[in-house]
């Protein structure tokens, strides 16, 4: 049975603005850098929102993966005669996980306070590792000139990557796929169990289901895209900084996702873009931006607690109440 | 004389220097409906605990089938074919009905719900064994609204039927009609009655009325232990019994 135009819309609408958006930045954007960043930020914060919004998991320790990711990346590229890009990447993503799975192993011991607080003590150990570890990380300098070697095959360069557009391009593929895979995550039983988890865990061991291995499960998923997203960042900057793995890091990547909303992953999508355009914009006007961020999070977490999803979902349904409120009183007339 | 389906032995449960459970010996028979009563704080919840692996035993033993279950917990427990219901409801509210009650039936091999890229359609709906309980529980009109939007006395039906949809092989009632007013009552005793037909009903119940009447056997509780047993004629005959609940509470029921 073929679906109808209409109902593949529906059906895929969350990829379809995502789509949108990845052709739209380069049309309305100068930077490419910056375009990139927003992608980039964006997949971190959907892999938060996976924790935070699909499990009910508030971590500070995205920050471990994606730092980790940066130097994964970074040392795949630099080091070791440098291992091929594809490779590299997946190392990255393959550290970022790994890194879950030792935090979450240990944090999702524990529930609410405790579990925020030892995940904040990971991302505080993870922090001065890499400091007081400079032949790896280059301590306080980061690791350097990390190059964004070409995509090649049989040693015909296919891809320049070397450009930001021509960088923004592979990222917003990369993008585009892990979107499709976290989505589908979401979509899938796993995902709907974590909801249930997340509503309710107490029922979700009494009906069956083993609870600490939904949540671990959950963070490496994390992880692997947090780490991932680390690494394209370190080669979108050409360092994997000591900033990545840093506690405010994490505070970044929750701060997105929580503007953005957590109902979905397309918001993630939402909060990311919003925080990067914005900070990029405060911070031209002042050197203080950071402030009036603030302001914006108290405004969301008390009066929009649906994030600029829930807030663009409302005037919506407000707009079509309006508009049948207005076919009514035609009806009527 | 067949053996019990489950057999708990000399169960002890202490928080602190509070002894909850002094040593408690039950033996459920297959195909029984078997009633926990006594006065509140008589330890009939704790009991339902430890049975059902909520909270693990501070000393026992507890055989489900002829297997040791006392150290596992509640969801492994389940997969064994032992499910339960809770005092206070405890639903997924923010999720359908028909979601809350597939989540319970996959939970019986919760192993295919690790997959991140399979949907819950097809046999992951567990269509058949969610309708097959949203019809006893007569909540299909229903099945779509989320779970904490429907009145009571369907929250606690529902509450039920969590336990059913793992079709498990004894189901544990805590008082499945607490709080509920008098008019869902008639509803949740056919519900129960109806159960034993495929079930071991193990429950805990303050309405003598239900109690008396379904009950094949009746364990009387006080202070953590066990202070008799027997059918509910033999049970409400027993002037201890009679002196734990102060003569005033075993009323109803048929003799």
């Amino acid at each position: 049975m073929m679906a109808s135009g209409k109902q593949w819309l529906i059906r895929y609408r969350y990829w379809w603005l995502v789509l949108g958006i990845t052709v739209l930045l380069p049309l309305m954007m100068r930077s490419g850098t910056l375009a990139t960043e927003v992608l980039i930020y964006a997949m971190a914060a959907m892999a938060c929102n996976l924790l935070l919004g699909y499990t009910g998991l508030l971590s500070f320790g995205q920050g471990i993966f994606f730092g980790l990711g940066s130097y994964a990346v970074g040392l795949a590229l630099t080091r070791f005669g440098g291992l091929p890009m594809p490779v590299a990447l997946l190392g990255a993503a393959v550290t970022g996980a790994l890194a879950a799975g030792l935090v979450g192993w240990f944090s999702i011991r524990q529930r609410g306070t405790y579990f925020v607080m030892l995940t904040l003590a990971f991302a505080q150990m993870f922090y001065f590792i890499a400091y007081t570890a400079p032949g790896l990380t280059g301590g306080d300098n980061g690791l350097l000139d990390i190059p964004r070697p070409s995509i090649a095959i049989g040693g015909h360069a296919l891809i320049d990557l070397t450009s930001s557009w021509g960088f923004y391009g592979f990222v917003a593929v990369l993008f585009l796929i892990v979107f499709a895979l976290v989505l589908r995550v979401t979509e899938s039983v796993l995902g709907r169990t974590l909801l249930a988890i997340r509503d309710n865990e107490e029922r979700a061991l009494a009906v069956g289901y083993n609870v600490r291995a939904f949540k671990l499960l959950a963070f490496v998923i994390s992880g692997a895209v947090t780490g991932l997203a680390g690494a394209l960042h370190a080669m979108l900057t050409g360092i994997a900084p000591l900033a990545n793995i840093d506690y405010h890091a994490s505070e970044m990547i929750l701060i997105m996702t929580v503007i953005g909303g957590t109902s979905n992953i397309f918001a993630s999508v939402l909060g990311a873009a919003f925080y990067v355009l914005l900070a990029d914009w405060l911070s031209t006007l002042w050197p203080r931006w950071l402030m009036l961020l603030g302001f914006l999070l108290i405004a969301v977490s008390l009066f929009m607690q649906r994030g600029l999803w829930g807030l663009g979902a409302s005037v919506a349904t407000r707009l079509r109440g309006v508009r049948s409120a207005a076919a009514t009183q035609e009806e009527r007339a | 004389m067949t053996t019990p389906i489950l057999e708990a032995t000399g169960v002890v449960k202490q928080y602190g220097k509070f002894m909850a459970l002094g040593g408690v010996d039950l033996r459920v028979m297959p195909g029984t409906i078997h009633s926990v009563i006594g006065p509140n704080g008589a330890g009939k919840t704790t009991l339902f605990h430890m049975l059902t692996g909520t909270r693990p035993v501070s000393a026992g033993r507890i055989v489900f089938e002829g297997k040791d279950v006392t150290a596992e917990s509640d969801y492994q427990r389940v997969q064994r074919g032992i499910a339960r219901s809770f005092q206070v409801t405890s639903l997924f509210p923010n999720l359908s009905v028909r979601e809350n009650l597939r989540l319970a039936a996959l939970g019986t091999s919760p192993r295919r719900a690790m997959s991140g890229w399979r949907l819950p359609t097809g046999e992951l709906a567990c269509t058949e064994v969610v309708d097959q309980v949203l019809d006893r529980l007569e909540l299909s009109h229903v099945a779509n609204a989320a779970a904490g939007v429907l009145s009571h006395g369907q929250q606690r039906r529902l509450e039920v039927g969590m336990a059913l949809a793992a079709r498990p092989r004894a189901v544990f009632l805590d008082e499945p009609t607490s709080g509920m007013g008098v008019d869902d009552l008639g509803a949740m005793k056919r519900l129960i009655r109806g159960l034993v037909q495929d079930h071991t009903v193990v429950l805990i119940e303050h309405n003598m009325d239900i109690v008396m009447d379904i009950s094949d056997t009746i364990t009387v509780m006080q202070q953590g232990k066990v202070l008799m047993e027997g059918a509910p004629a033999h049970v409400r005959g027993d002037p201890r019994v009679r002196a734990a609940y102060l003569g005033n509470m075993i009323t109803g029921g048929k003799a």
